[in-house]
């Protein structure tokens, strides 16, 4: 039997975006265990629940991760507004869904660019990240902020868009579409990416539904599962269908999210074309009392929000469940038999969001 | 496996080569800033009336009002441009203006003098409640940035400190029976 030893990994490494940590256990250069250990960015931003006006914590869950950052303020804001039994407006709704859904593209692209650059790929990170541009500009000309937006507020958004802003939407959206093209050709058909990528970490069906992984982890074995389907926001009026592949590969992963990019350019004009007019919030009055759990599809897999409300102005409860919490155990299980030049880029591949993680 | 290709990239890079580059030469070229974009805060100083809500509005603390002195003081490297005070101010004084603040060695406060003319605009009006249409739901007082109201529901009795009011008309706007008038 080879000799046993333990190689720390992270939470600072060139290839990780985040700090995450792993104590990874080897036998030669073949990885038999991964321990993995998290906390190095804790903030404690579901405690702050406590501190700070339930309007006003909007600004604080939208903080908890940048590239989520609609998300979670859209999830936190639902909760709430399911606890206090407001209708929020169609409009207010459908924009909800647009961002999110630009929140989808960002986030998706920016994986792909730290993919390739994992890779060794720069001209394909650059390429990734020239169109993110796209939307990051559409995003500070639309909501005022390039990351981080804050238009969701407690009873609707902040912020309405005008019909030559949405115009304005769906013409980067077709420029940006007939501008991948070279990119998909390159990630789907390149020998370079095929062979970095094929046959590397899979996760079967069976596995990755024990492991309980979600989002594109999830569909790229094979599942289809999306929490859009829920229809939560304007996903009920719209037409959502899970993205998947079967192989459950580095690769399946990889096609999954280049697809759900794609789905979600159809996504946003779809809900361009059909946004009805009027009031983009009501008015709220009194404060929550009640609880709530409300799960939502963020670009990372399905993130899951929980409320409890004592009646005054802040709440009991804020908890948070984020996609990156629940794709740590299938990712330790793909690290397992793996080689140790591997293990950055299988870590990658789950999309890792440390900071929601340990918020 | 697919047969090797080489040179697949090889359109993209060669464009890129021939190409505009997709950044800008900033400092040399200024910045483009959208109209929507939330640099940073700037007051209206005259119109403000130092209700405080901005004060307590802000999730990280960034801004400090002192009635007393007349200033209003921002930490702009506390301030993370959510716009929860712009939205909140009831004079609408606050503004997020596009452009971002200087870089600087340490970080530090900046002050602005709150003219001391006779009184605001507004400010000389007081709410005046109509007692016949009030039903002391107590929301005014909730309402009210500088606990200048107190209402009891049981005694029935609503009360004005005149000395603590701003004139800010949260109170008159929260009124649900429309009881309270600016006067």
């Amino acid at each position: 039997m080879a000799k046993r030893s333990i190689v720390p990994f992270g939470p600072q490494h060139p290839v990780l975006p985040e700090p995450v940590h792993l104590d990874l256990v080897l036998e030669d250069e073949t990885v038999v265990g991964a321990i993995p250990s998290i906390g190095f960015i804790h903030r404690g931003l579901e405690k702050l629940v406590e501190k700070r006006d339930f309007k006003q914590y909007v600004y604080i869950a939208e903080r908890v991760c940048g590239i989520c950052s609609c998300g979670h303020g859209m999830g936190y804001c639902e909760s709430v507004e399911h606890v206090m039994g407001i209708e929020v407006p169609k409009r207010a709704k459908y924009l909800r869904t647009i961002w999110m859904e630009m929140s989808r593209v960002h986030s998706h692209l920016l994986w792909l660019g730290l993919l390739a650059d994992a890779m060794g790929f720069e001209s394909l990170f650059m390429e990734s990240w020239k169109l993110r541009e796209k939307i990051l500009d559409m995003f500070d000309a639309t909501t005022g902020g390039r990351v981080i937006f804050s238009v969701n507020c407690v009873g609707g958004v902040l912020k309405d868009m005008d019909s030559a802003m949405l115009a304005a939407i769906a013409r980067t959206v077709d420029d940006m579409e007939a501008d991948m093209t070279p990119l998909f050709q390159t990630f789907l058909k390149d020998y370079t990416v095929q062979s970095r990528l094929k046959g590397l970490g899979v996760l079967p069906r069976d596995q990755a539904i024990l492991q309980g992984a979600v989002g594109p982890m999830l569909r790229a074995s094979g599942e289809e599962y999306d929490v859009r389907m829920l229809g939560y926001a304007a996903y009920s009026d719209l037409d959502v269908a899970p993205v998947t592949a079967t192989a459950g590969d580095s690769y399946a992963r990889c096609e999954v999210r280049l697809k759900e990019i794609l789905q979600s350019f159809r996504l946003i004009r779809e809900a361009i074309g059909k946004i009805p007019g009027g009031d983009i919030s009501v008015p709220v009055k009194g404060n929550p009392n009640g609880e709530y759990f409300m799960r939502i599809e963020q670009p990372r897999g399905e993130a899951i929000y929980y409320v409890k409300a004592n009646g005054t102005k802040n709440l009991d409860r804020f908890r948070l469940r984020t996609p990156t919490t629940s794709n740590i155990p299938p990712m330790v299980e793909l690290l397992k038999g793996c080689q140790l030049a591997d293990v950055p880029l299988i870590i990658l591949t789950i999309d890792p969001c440390i900071s929601c993680t340990e918020r | 496996m697919n047969d090797t290709k080489i040179f697949t990239y090889a359109r993209t890079a060669m464009k890129n080569l021939f190409h505009k580059p997709a950044t800008t030469s900033y400092p040399f070229e200024p910045a483009q800033f959208p109209e929507r974009m939330r640099g940073h805060i700037e007051i209206d100083t005259a119109e403000c009336i130092s209700c405080g809500l901005c004060m307590r509005s802000c999730p990280t603390g960034a801004i400090r009002v002192d009635r007393a002195a007349g200033t209003w003081t921002i930490n702009r490297f506390d301030c993370v441009q959510c716009g929860s005070c712009a939205n909140l101010c009831p004079k609408k004084c606050l503004h997020m203006t596009p452009g971002y603040t200087q870089p600087a060695p340490q970080k530090s406060e900046e002050t602005f003098e709150l003219p001391k003319k006779a009184q605001p605009a507004g400010a000389s009006q007081k709410p005046a409640m109509d007692p016949e249409k009030c039903v002391y739901c107590t929301l005014c007082a909730k309402k009210c940035p500088q606990g200048a109201i107190e209402v009891d529901r049981a005694e029935k009795t609503w009360k004005l400190d005149a000395s603590k009011c701003v004139g800010c008309t949260l109170c008159a706007s929260s009124c649900p029976k429309k009881a309270i008038e600016m006067k």
